[in-house]
């Protein structure tokens, strides 16, 4: 019974170190650019279809992988920011909101067809795994083990560049105060167009990930866009530990629930845990009341 | 506004109302179940508009209401209850859905709304289909055979006349004042004395209400539904697709919207059986792009539809 508990909280932590990561993606983006992107899971897809790609094509390491998709997401999201996002970013809030929603929405809509239309198999993942590791009669695959210690290691570089880098500064800024951010001199579509970039870039490596572990189909974007979001609210805008925590719990209540309740069961829960945290504290766990 | 002025706006109602009617004596069955689709997309365009538009809270899972309507209506109607009372039961159960959803849902606000009510589709879906004794899980239901086209669209027009009306004098109802003074500012509306949450509620509830009615329709037409069928991305996406091609926040502007579309659909879709998602999200990025007002806002439409005394919301988009 324990270990079998103590299987699941592994397997659980580890689904929600990616989810984390994906999900910080889509909080700095919305502090910095005030939009919600509806994409974001279609990201996460294209990475992993892109890890897979560099697997099975070239035998790539989804370590090295999930580093090399970085740069390549960061220029195709800063695309998309200045082709979709920059045009409406001055209307006013309302207008904003709704051509927001309209662009990002209708963007992973014509992703996810397309991409169905033209990777022909349905589901796709990879075979790649290191020996297990036996602690104490847990076993633990050492693959999933260093795919966490890597996400937090990305994880505390990102908290590095949020913290000392002249962008990374910026990013806090604009989040912090749009009108100060100007005022002081930030340049303010550079910026965003590199947050955009950035979230982008992370949602892609955490798919490189997901591919390992599970399998990937071209329609799941918009399922996971909804899940992002939810651990987005559950842990509070803008807070890296909340993203993480939140993706944490969100993972380990999934596992969870696949094992008591069965698999069909699983993906009720983000929706429920969002439902749970607006009644209880609706600021999110490591939220400020505004 | 006096009533000479909208004269010929009353000329086309009753010529069109005279056409609807006779329809049936007058074309062919794929004709009638062509107008039956409109007008179900269109019931669901202007009551996704209640809650979308004028109220400003973009509710994409608008299509719960019109799934959980439809499903409730099949399994009753398979228990042996009569359509009449099948259909007010399924209004019932969508409306207090929605009332209870209402509370932790309007604790979020803009893009966060929206996606969190987009959840609640694939939440419902999932829960149907898991729930196979009731519903028949993935493999859908089907309620008793018989050849209801013709009650089934003439309902279908009654129901789609009535959400048209309700909509029209909503819009100028003090109730509608009060949702378009929140989706100005929720904060100002509130200190003015509008009960904002109830209305919120309250919104959401009326919007469910002919969603769910057209539900059971469709599913009474149709005798079988599966989970993907009433839940899927489609129903879910066309009748917004409608509502903001034509305008949100106005009564034409669905009505503009689902007849476009409409006919889109019946000269293109037909002949390219591929990238209908595709299309739909292109129309959505160039809306959102080039002209989040819809079409009733274009300076082509906007006379022609002021001209008929339809024009009292349509400035809303032009302000900033």
């Amino acid at each position: 019974m324990l270990p079998d508990l103590i299987q699941l909280l592994v397997g659980g932590i580890l689904l929600g170190g990616i989810y984390g990561l994906a999900a910080f993606g889509l909080s700095i983006t919305f502090g910095v650019l005030n939009v919600l992107n509806l994409a974001h899971g279609e990201f996460l897809m294209l990475g992993a279809l892109m890890g897979y790609v560099l697997f099975t094509a070239l035998g790539l390491n989804p370590f090295i992988s999930a580093i090399a998709v970085i740069p390549i997401f960061i220029i195709a999201g800063i695309g998309f920011y200045l082709l979709l996002l920059k045009p409406i970013s001055e209307k006013p809030p309302h207008q904003l909101l709704v051509a927001s929603i309209l662009i990002t929405l209708g963007a992973s809509l014509v992703i996810e067809d397309l991409t169905a239309f033209f990777w022909e198999r349905p589901v796709t993942g990879i075979a790649y795994s290191l020996p297990s590791l036996d602690l104490a009669g847990v076993v633990v695959s050492s693959t999933r083990l260093l795919i966490l210690l890597f996400i937090f290691f990305l994880a505390f570089s990102l908290q590095l560049y949020l913290k000392k880098t002249y962008i990374g500064k910026s990013i806090r800024g604009i989040t912090q105060c749009l009108e100060g951010a100007k005022v002081v001199g930030i340049p303010i579509v550079l910026v965003s167009a590199l947050t955009f970039g950035l979230g982008v870039a992370l949602a892609a490596s955490a798919g490189v990930f997901y591919v390992t572990l599970f399998t990937v189909t071209p329609v799941m974007g918009i399922p996971l866009s909804v899940k992002y979001m939810c651990i987005v609210v559950l842990g509070g805008l803008g807070s890296l530990v909340g993203s993480v925590v939140g993706g944490l719990i969100l993972g380990v209540a999934e596992s969870l629930t696949a094992y008591y309740f069965g698999a069909e069961w699983s993906p009720t829960i983000a929706f429920i845990l969002l439902i749970l945290i607006l009644i209880v504290k609706p600021e999110g766990l490591f939220g400020t009341k505004e | 506004m006096n009533w000479i002025q909208k004269k010929p706006f009353y000329f086309i109602v009753i010529l069109l109302l005279g056409v609807l009617a006779a329809l049936p004596w007058l074309a062919v069955s794929y004709t009638l179940t062509l107008v039956f689709f409109l007008s179900v997309y269109l019931t669901l365009a202007l009551s996704y508009d209640i809650v979308g538009g004028y109220l400003g809270y973009m509710n994409l899972g608008h299509s719960t209401s019109f799934g959980l309507g439809a499903y409730t209506t099949a399994i009753l109607l398979n228990h042996g209850f009569s359509l009449i009372l099948a259909l007010g039961l399924a209004i019932l159960l969508a409306a207090a859905f929605a009332a209870i959803v209402s509370y932790p849902l309007f604790r979020l606000r803009g893009a966060y709304f929206a996606l969190a009510t987009f959840g609640l589709i694939s939440l419902i879906e999932v829960v149907v289909t898991n729930l196979r004794d009731l519903t028949g899980g993935s493999g859908g239901i089907s309620t008793p055979p018989g050849n209801n086209l013709l009650p089934a669209y003439y309902l279908a027009i009654v129901v789609v006349l009535g959400t048209m009306v309700f909509s029209y004098y909503l819009a100028r109802s003090q109730f509608g004042l009060a949702l378009f003074s929140i989706r100005e500012d929720e904060e100002v509306s509130r200190s003015f004395g509008v009960p904002t949450s109830l209305y919120k509620c309250l919104a959401l509830v009326i919007s469910s209400v002919p969603a769910s009615l057209v539900g059971g329709v469709y599913v009474w037409n149709m005798t079988y539904i599966s989970p993907h069928s009433v839940f899927g991305l489609e129903i879910a996406l066309s009748p917004i697709v409608m509502a903001m091609l034509g305008g949100t926040g106005t009564m034409v502007g669905p009505v503009f919207g689902a007849i476009f579309i409409t006919l889109v659909q019946e000269f293109l879709w037909t002949k390219v059986p591929y990238f209908h998602l595709t299309m739909y999200g292109t129309v959505l990025v160039l809306l959102g792009l080039f002209m989040p007002g819809g079409l009733v806002r274009t300076q082509w439409v906007r006379p022609l539809v002021q001209r008929l005394g339809l024009g009292e919301e349509i400035e809303y988009f032009k302000k900033s």
